[in-house]
């Protein structure tokens, strides 16, 4: 496990997308069977990918294709930061950089769906990155390090003395996973308000690199638990993959919260729990 | 050195005098260009004779003495500000003012004065030298726009007495003012040029002498007069201490108990200036003054005089209960406004709240008085002198084509102006998008706040996270608008060619300047912002801003994704691609919408504004009430406690 950090960002950029493929896949199934479907195979959102890439996109503007690009590429090299050894609470601004090149290129469409889908992603950020800060604050605060492999090196067990973060996170990662009540910004059913929100004027390989950040998007958050469980790597990724499970079965029996609801919400959680477990670390130590 | 800067002092105001009676508009522009390249060419010769050495600090050049003329100008300004308070029939700025001069007189004819060292009148080190180079090309930069601005501001608003001399003359006394604050050691030197900028701002914010202006500008007046009654107190206070009047030497380490209470209203006399809540107000209302007035006022010259004073004063308020009293009042009003920001409408509004935020930021750091501290606090002024002066330059340049302020009214802004749009890209990602620049700095910050123990800590990181957060909210409606594109009509086309060689010329070369700051900031942080941190806090060592290659690739690349992106989309308008998705009804190119029933209705979109969620006129006031609880809770507490 002494590799070079560069290595370990590489690996991000090539790998991360076959995981986040692997858990939407499982994801679907799991979806599928609490419906009484069986569901598709393990690997379609991958064989949805490749056809995706395939056709031809209905573009709208010009720009809408390099913001998204640029979404990727973001998303990506926050992931590879992280893993790569860069500072960690520096990858907090990078992560909320990257989602709001996404709301950038909905924004840019002047369709009445992909804008209010692109205003409410712009709430779900500002939701959201409250938290990330102090939660990757806090983190860097228990173990004295400030990088990925300083934590994982520390002494120190960080989930132990962030319990209130692990709430805070639990709850801002159905908002980051779009998962319902939180998915205000987007959905999967036609049917709904928003009718697709910010992606309904993205198609054939647009609407793919917007899968691809997602999956980007869900190991981050993986890595994040592992930060909590930085004595054990495989108890990180089974806390995760629990958690993931919760969040499907949430997302399958809950219907979407107004967006005030969910900003409230998120901000008085992040205040009780993450601000209170951090006034407690100052506090005490 | 001392003729130097009695050069860069006079010749501005000297400029400005000359102006006043220029009135053929084709010799204004030559003047104002020729004087904006002398002051830029001397500020840069400033700074290049420093080299980037240590403080040194120097008298007028021989021949040179000050006498009285200190006195004749305070009463000059009393004079005045009485006149034009009777004359509107307002009393508490002469008030202010007349107990500022009582003060002064005092102190002067009975003798208490003390005497000055020799040599130590001026004061120039690298914060200095920082700031010198701000004025003199952001600052000479806005002038130059203004030539262009005003013509067009007098052509829209044609109802307003153009008294054009009069503007010009202000903008470069301004900036004489401001370099002359920025040099010097001598308390009471300072506060002539305090005043004279508070007078300046007064003027510049009133221009249109409507009975709105004037109002706002007796608002500005009053709240800057009480901070400058509080320098005079605290003048007065201080002629009873050894060396008390020589900034330096005030300021050269922890300061004693004694020294506390007159160093408290120095702070609020700093606070006023900056606009931190409760004194918010004014910097709001400036906000109808013409565009380049509040470029000014924002980037180079009156809010900047108050952080600067306050960075100044660090080393000697860190640490103690009137630090952490400053550092909590700039954080709160940096959340507070960050707040009121995201429900507001006006574009030049929501770059006065983010003003005041950044401000807050630098205040917040200043108040806690550290070296990395004091480091993002310059960093932050840097970046803020350059980004905001560009910003506010490239929105009255907008509102000038577009009649409006209205962010709503800005949308397709790339289609529309593209040319304007990547400027304001520049712009807007230099303030937040390039994790260069300020953002930079608030990680830098919230790095230092995990060392500050107790709740006190705790407490900044919360509120650091949320009002950065908040910032992320209105900066990116902004973006959406500039970004969205559709397509435009011929006539739509011709507007940006209507844009003057002037504002062109300032707008470019402050965009240009972001872009060579960013490339450069490892070597100003390592060169100049990180020597002059540790020199400030002598006997620390610190190591400011590991430039990480990842981290420098990455940086630039956002600051530049944007306007790249945006220059490219200008040249490649291609809008025969697709109608948008209106959920399968048709849409015409032009954004027109079949309804269900016949008709059609144009497609109107508007911002988010977190309406019953964020009351944005409750924040202001909430942040006010708290801020100003938290002045009267340190005077409670006692000033010189240590926490």
């Amino acid at each position: 496990m002494s590799l070079h950090p560069a290595v370990y960002a590489v690996l991000f950029v090539l790998l991360a997308p076959v995981f986040g493929g692997l858990l939407a896949g499982i994801d679907r199934i799991v979806s599928a069977r609490m419906q009484s479907r069986v569901g598709p195979p393990l690997l379609q959102p991958f064989y949805d990918l490749g056809k995706l890439l395939q056709k031809d996109s209905r573009q709208v503007n010009p720009i809408v294709e390099p913001l998204l690009l640029g979404h990727v590429g973001f998303m990506a090299a926050t992931g590879a930061m992280i893993l790569g050894g860069t500072d960690l609470i520096f990858t907090a601004f990078v992560f909320a950089l990257a989602a709001l090149f996404l709301v950038l290129a909905a924004g840019s469409v002047n369709s009445p769906f992909s804008f209010a889908g692109a205003e409410r992603e712009l709430i779900i950020l500002l939701a959201s990155e409250p938290f990330f800060i102090l939660m990757l604050a806090a983190i860097c605060k228990v173990t004295e390090q400030s990088t990925l492999g300083g934590v994982l090196g520390s002494a120190v067990m960080v989930a132990p003395k962030l319990p209130g973060m692990l709430i805070a996170f639990s709850f801002v990662a159905t908002i980051k996973l779009r998962k319902s009540p939180f998915d205000i910004s987007t959905s999967h059913h036609a049917h709904q308000e928003l009718v697709s929100g910010l992606t309904s004027d993205m198609s054939g390989r647009l609407l793919g690199y917007v899968e691809m950040a997602h999956w980007y998007e869900s190991v981050i958050l993986a890595v994040f638990v592992i930060l909590f469980f930085n004595w054990s790597v495989p108890l990180g990724l089974l806390v995760f993959a629990g958690a993931y499970g919760l969040e499907v079965l949430v997302d399958n029996s809950t219907s979407r919260a107004k967006w005030q609801l969910v900003l409230r919400s998120t901000w008085v959680v992040t205040l009780l729990f993450s601000g209170g477990n951090l006034l407690a670390l100052f506090l005490i130590k | 050195m001392g003729s130097l800067i009695v050069f860069i002092v006079a010749f501005p105001v000297l400029a400005g005098g000359l102006l006043l009676g220029v009135r053929n508009g084709k010799l204004r522009n030559v003047i104002v260009v020729l004087a904006g390249l002398v002051v830029a060419g001397a500020s840069i010769a400033t700074a290049v004779t420093f080299g980037n050495g240590n403080a040194v600090f120097f008298d007028l050049p021989n021949g040179l003495t000050m006498g009285r003329s200190l006195l004749v100008v305070e009463i000059a300004i009393a004079a005045f500000v009485v006149a034009v308070g009777i004359q509107n029939r307002r009393i508490l700025a002469p008030i202010l003012v007349l107990g500022q001069l009582a003060i002064s007189l005092y102190l002067e004819l009975a003798g208490k004065m003390p005497e000055l060292e020799p040599g130590r009148l001026f004061w120039f080190d690298r914060l200095s030298m920082i700031m010198v180079l701000i004025i003199g090309i952001v600052g000479t930069l806005i002038c130059v726009h203004s030539l262009g601005y005003m013509r067009g501001f007098h052509r829209s608003s044609p109802m307003i007495k153009g008294r054009r001399t009069i503007f010009f003359a202000l903008l470069f006394v301004f900036l004489g003012a401001m370099f002359g604050l920025v040099v010097s050691n001598y308390l009471p030197l300072m506060q002539v040029f305090w005043e004279i900028t508070t007078i300046c701002s007064f003027l510049l914010i009133g221009y249109t002498r409507t009975k709105e202006t004037t109002g706002y500008a007796f608002d500005a007046l009053n709240m800057n007069m009480l901070g400058g009654l509080g320098f005079s107190i605290a003048i007065l206070m201080l002629t009873g201490q050894p060396g008390g009047l020589d900034l330096a030497k005030l300021t050269a380490g922890p300061a004693t108990a004694a020294l506390m209470p007159a160093l408290a209203l120095l702070c609020l006399a700093g606070l006023t200036k900056a606009a931190q809540m409760p004194f918010s107000s004014w910097l709001l209302g400036a906000m109808y003054a013409p565009s380049p007035t509040s470029a000014l006022l924002h980037s180079s010259t009156m809010v900047k005089a108050g952080v600067f004073l306050l960075l100044r004063l660090s080393p000697a308020i860190g640490g103690s209960n009137l630090g952490m009293m400053v550092a909590f009042t700039g954080m709160l009003t940096f959340l507070f406004v960050s707040l009121v920001g995201v429900t507001e409408q006006n574009t030049k509004k929501v770059l006065a709240y983010s003003t005041i935020g950044s401000l807050g930021l630098i205040v917040g750091c200043a108040g806690l008085g550290s070296p990395e501290l004091v480091w993002v606090g310059v960093m932050i002024i840097i970046f803020h002198a350059l980004a905001k002066g560009l910003l506010f330059l490239v929105v009255g340049t907008i509102e000038n084509r577009f009649y409006t302020k209205d962010m709503e009214n800005f949308d397709a802004l790339l289609s529309r102006l593209p040319k304007v749009s990547v400027l304001a890209l520049i712009g807007i990602a230099g303030m937040f998008i390039a994790p260069f620049g300020v953002v930079v700095a608030k990680w830098t910050a919230i790095r230092a706040f995990l060392d500050i123990p107790g709740w006190q800590g705790a407490a900044l990181l919360v509120i650091m996270a949320f009002g950065s957060s908040l910032t992320i909210f209105y900066w990116g409606k902004l973006l959406i608008k500039v970004l969205a594109m559709r397509p435009v009509t011929e006539h739509e086309r011709t507007i940006e060619k209507r844009v003057s060689r002037f504002e062109w010329l300032s707008e470019t070369s402050l965009a240009l300047g972001v872009i060579v700051v960013t490339c450069f900031l490892g070597v100003i942080s390592e060169q100049v912002v990180g020597p002059y941190a540790l020199a400030t806090f002598p006997g620390t060592s610190q190591s400011f801003l590991h430039v990480d290659p990842v981290m420098l690739a990455t940086m630039v690349a956002a600051l530049l994704f944007l306007p790249a992106l945006a220059l490219w989309a200008a040249r490649h308008e291609r809008y025969d691609l697709a109608d948008f998705y209106a959920a399968g009804r048709p849409v015409t190119s032009g954004g027109v919408m079949g309804m269900a029933l016949g008709g059609s209705r144009t497609v109107s979109l508007r911002n988010y504004y977190l309406e019953g969620v964020v009351n944005g006129r409750l924040a202001f006031r909430a942040g006010s009430i708290v801020c100003g609880t938290l002045l009267v809770a340190l005077v409670a507490t006692g000033i010189g406690a240590r926490w």
